[in-house]
């Protein structure tokens, strides 16, 4: 085990890079739609197109998400590299939830907000800018700490498409030796650590607002 | 511009392989459940070591990507001398990892059920395991039904990664579809399509619960 643990290090590199890249990417996506979406109406057609892309992506396992990604972008003429491929059916996934991760938290601000950044005269792109994002993003950093552990576990999916990451790195390295449950056993020991780092920095973020905003309850 | 014949003529072979989709899933959240009562009883009941033991075992299941797990059991029931099909190999994989969800969605439910209630059990002279069984077990049940649908679409989801140990689920089938015929859009599209009507199904079951059976 010690001496295959050296040559599984590039390949966790890569996972961790594909996960971080499309949970960044999405990060914005999502935020910039989220948004769009709580400021115009319920009928727009923008805010028709996210509810039926989340729709999509949360009803239809992330396997076959990459495998679209794989085999339909070279059909519209797009030919990239493996790892891209990944880091968009990554990110097309996380998208997703992301935008309903930042509805929700922009949603939950106070209407009091607007009402104030109206009566200073500020339109609602610049409210939503100076005054409702800053907060809301501070409620969505909990929800988006679990979410790259999540990436993190779905990018293992990416070895069906032949990216060479932690798990595909492993299953290689088993045809070379045969140990099959020793490598397997040991591949799970590295992705432990680290989802369950994410997720312990995740239950930090979320107990930290939560005795912020039991504060501020109280000096009201 | 999509081929309508083509996508009719593999119609039948989809629809078969969803029904195994539906299979697999329904029995893997049957084995879940089985072992997330049995699993949060002796969590509840039992001392320090047992409850770190079984923890362990969620933040295992948590932690490390189902692909993995999935093949940990492919590779390792052979290796203890369990010879399974493809098709119970994946059971034994989706029982195994909805567990982990399975014994936090019951030992939650009953740690946030009214002390009250065990303190009446106990005066009634009841032993810890009746109080578990008789008194507090039965009240879950209605709560925990909105996670368990939850659960129940997080397992057809997961059942959809089975394909790599090849079980002739939907994945698997599209796959192989494409790969005979070499056409794309029309498979992918017919697979997707599959999927959405099985978890949209689901998902308003599972708000018909939340709205109606909340207490």
């Amino acid at each position: 085990m010690a001496e295959v643990f050296p040559r599984l290090l590039p390949p966790l590199w890569v996972t961790i890079k594909v996960s971080f890249i499309s949970l960044f990417l999405a990060f914005i996506i999502g935020l910039f739609f989220g948004s769009l979406n709580c400021i115009s109406s319920k009928f727009n057609p923008i805010n028709i197109i996210t509810r039926f892309y989340v729709w999509i992506v949360l009803c239809t396992p992330i396997i076959i998400q990459i495998y679209a990604a794989y085999l339909l972008l070279p059909k519209v003429g797009i030919k990239l590299d493996v790892f891209w491929v990944g880091v968009i059916a990554l990110t097309f996934n996380s998208a997703g939830y992301q935008i309903e991760i930042s509805r929700a938290s922009i949603s939950s601000i106070d209407k009091g907000q607007y009402e104030a950044s109206k009566t200073l005269g500020m339109n609602i792109f610049s409210s939503m800018i100076y005054i409702i994002l800053p907060q809301a993003i501070k409620r969505m950093l909990p929800a988006t700490a679990n979410e790259a552990s999540h990436l993190i576990k779905a990018s293992s999916i990416l070895s069906v498409i032949a990216l060479l990451e932690l798990h595909k790195a492993a299953i290689n390295l088993q045809g070379n030796s045969f140990k099959f449950i020793e490598l397997l056993v040991l591949q799970a020991m590295i992705y432990l650590p680290i989802v369950l780092c994410t997720s312990y920095i995740a239950n930090i973020l979320q107990k930290r607002n939560q005795s912020k905003s039991t504060k501020i309850d109280l000096i009201k | 511009m999509l081929d309508t014949e083509f996508m009719l003529y593999i119609l039948p072979r989809v629809l078969k392989a969803s029904l195994v989709t539906l299979e697999i899933s329904f029995l893997s959240l049957l084995f879940s459940i089985i072992l997330g009562l049995l699993f949060s009883l002796i969590a509840l009941s039992s001392g320090k070591i047992i409850n770190i033991i079984i923890r362990c075992f969620v933040e295992f299941t948590r932690g490390v990507p189902q692909l993995v797990q999935i093949s940990i059991i492919y590779f390792a029931l052979p290796y203890w001398g369990i010879y399974f099909n493809e098709f119970w190999t994946g059971v034994v994989a989706l029982s195994f990892i909805g567990a982990g969800y399975t014994i936090e969605i019951f030992r939650n439910a009953v740690l946030t059920l009214d002390k009250g209630q065990q303190e009446a059990g106990k005066i009634l002279g009841m032993n810890k395991y009746q109080i578990l069984i008789y008194l507090l077990y039965p009240q879950i049940i209605k709560r925990s039904l909105p996670p368990i649908t939850n659960e129940l679409i997080n397992v057809v989801k997961a059942s959809a990664l089975l394909s790599v140990i090849s079980v002739n689920e939907i994945t698997k089938i599209m796959n192989d579809v494409i790969f005979e015929y070499f056409v794309v859009i029309e498979v992918l599209l017919e697979a997707t399509v599959m999927y959405l009507i099985i978890i949209s199904v689901l998902i308003s079951i599972s708000r018909y619960f939340e709205k109606r059976l909340v207490v």
